[in-house]
């Protein structure tokens, strides 16, 4: 399927915010105040529900 | 008597130099707000913004539990960006959003004007005398350079407190405003490799750019070409800042970083595509 040249762009920036914010959603982000660990809280969850399952 | 009105062309390099510059402020911003009073301790070190951090850091993450000091979680979300550009357009990110490569053709572009050419005409062989083609015979084992540098990193990270290119980093040297001796000379060898050869650093010493280049084959958004449109004159190979030769036939190059300057310079409609990779174009 042809994709106009006109749309590159927006599909690599777009593609860029989609996948940061889901980096950040996965809590792939510092903590407040320095050089923080943050709080993995959805990776938390996957492997709860994985430990569950198996 | 109503005026005409036409739409003006739309023109991808202008939108591709557009996008550079913010990249490049962009950067030049977060160095910028590191060095303010108070804002390093805010969001984590200028580092935890790199998408090579992530890529640093990752082995002992996974090893140990711990990151590598002045890295953070938010260098894998910035790394999770970066490979979710590569898995749907290859090395797009090295040549649309990259700060470090808009800078190197920014540089490219002023030493051709320092050095020849007043007008760059699109397609047409430089005057310029820099900056230089390498010659083959040394360029091609040069590009492997970048390969072994992401080896020996992937393994000095598993020894190492800090990220092992955080003290060579050329993004630190050009946009951290916080400099070193060590710093001092990586910058020095980057404005003088950038002068010398274009896009010195993407094709020879980038580890991102080796980590991403496995993608240019697999990714779904490509440039094809048409054979029957065609007629292999030569202006996209000019006009590849990474240097490949036979442009057309090498559309899914490692070394491509779907810049489009191909796609910008072809007079001949129909000759390159963007497409989204199927059965049928899949090569």
């Amino acid at each position: 399927m042809k994709i106009n040249p006109r749309y590159y762009p927006a599909i690599i920036i777009a593609t860029y915010v989609i996948f940061l914010l889901l980096g950040i959603l996965l809590g792939f982000r510092p903590e407040r105040g320095g050089e923080g660990h943050g709080n993995n809280t959805l990776i938390q969850i996957a492997f709860t529900a994985l430990e569950t399952l198996s | 008597m109503s005026a005409a009105v036409r739409e003006k062309p739309f023109s991808l390099a202008k939108s591709r130099r557009i996008i550079q510059w913010l990249a490049v402020i962009g950067t030049f911003v977060l160095g910028l707000r590191h060095i303010m009073p108070g804002e390093a301790s805010r969001g984590g070190s200028f580092d935890s913004f790199c998408a090579f951090g992530g890529i640093e850091t990752l082995l002992p993450y996974l090893s140990t539990g711990h990151l590598l000091k002045s890295t953070n979680l938010l260098n894998f979300s910035v790394l999770i960006a970066t490979l979710g550009v590569a898995l749907v357009a290859g090395r797009a990110f090295c040549g649309w959003l990259c700060g470090l490569g808009a800078l190197q053709d920014f540089i490219a572009e002023w030493t051709r004007k320092l050095f020849g050419e007043r007008n760059h005409i699109r397609g047409k062989q430089s005057k310029a005398i820099l900056p230089l083609r390498l010659p083959t015979v040394v360029d091609r084992p040069l590009r492997y350079a970048k390969h072994f540098i992401l080896g020996i990193i992937l393994f000095a990270s598993l020894y190492t407190a800090f990220p092992p290119l955080r003290e060579f980093c050329p993004v630190r040297a050009v946009f951290s405003l916080k400099m070193t001796p060590l710093l001092w000379l990586a910058l020095g060898i980057f404005m003088a490799g950038s002068i010398l050869v274009e896009r010195f650093w993407c094709k020879y010493l980038c580890p991102l750019g080796a980590t991403l280049a496995i993608f240019n084959t697999i990714s779904p958004v490509r440039l094809v070409k048409d054979t029957n449109h065609c007629n292999n004159c030569g202006r996209c190979d000019i006009e590849c800042s990474m240097g490949i030769a036979d442009v057309p036939i090498n559309l899914d190059h490692p070394e491509c970083v779907r810049c489009m300057e191909c796609l910008n310079t072809c007079l001949r409609d129909g000759s390159l595509t963007i497409q989204i990779r199927n059965k049928e174009n899949a090569i």
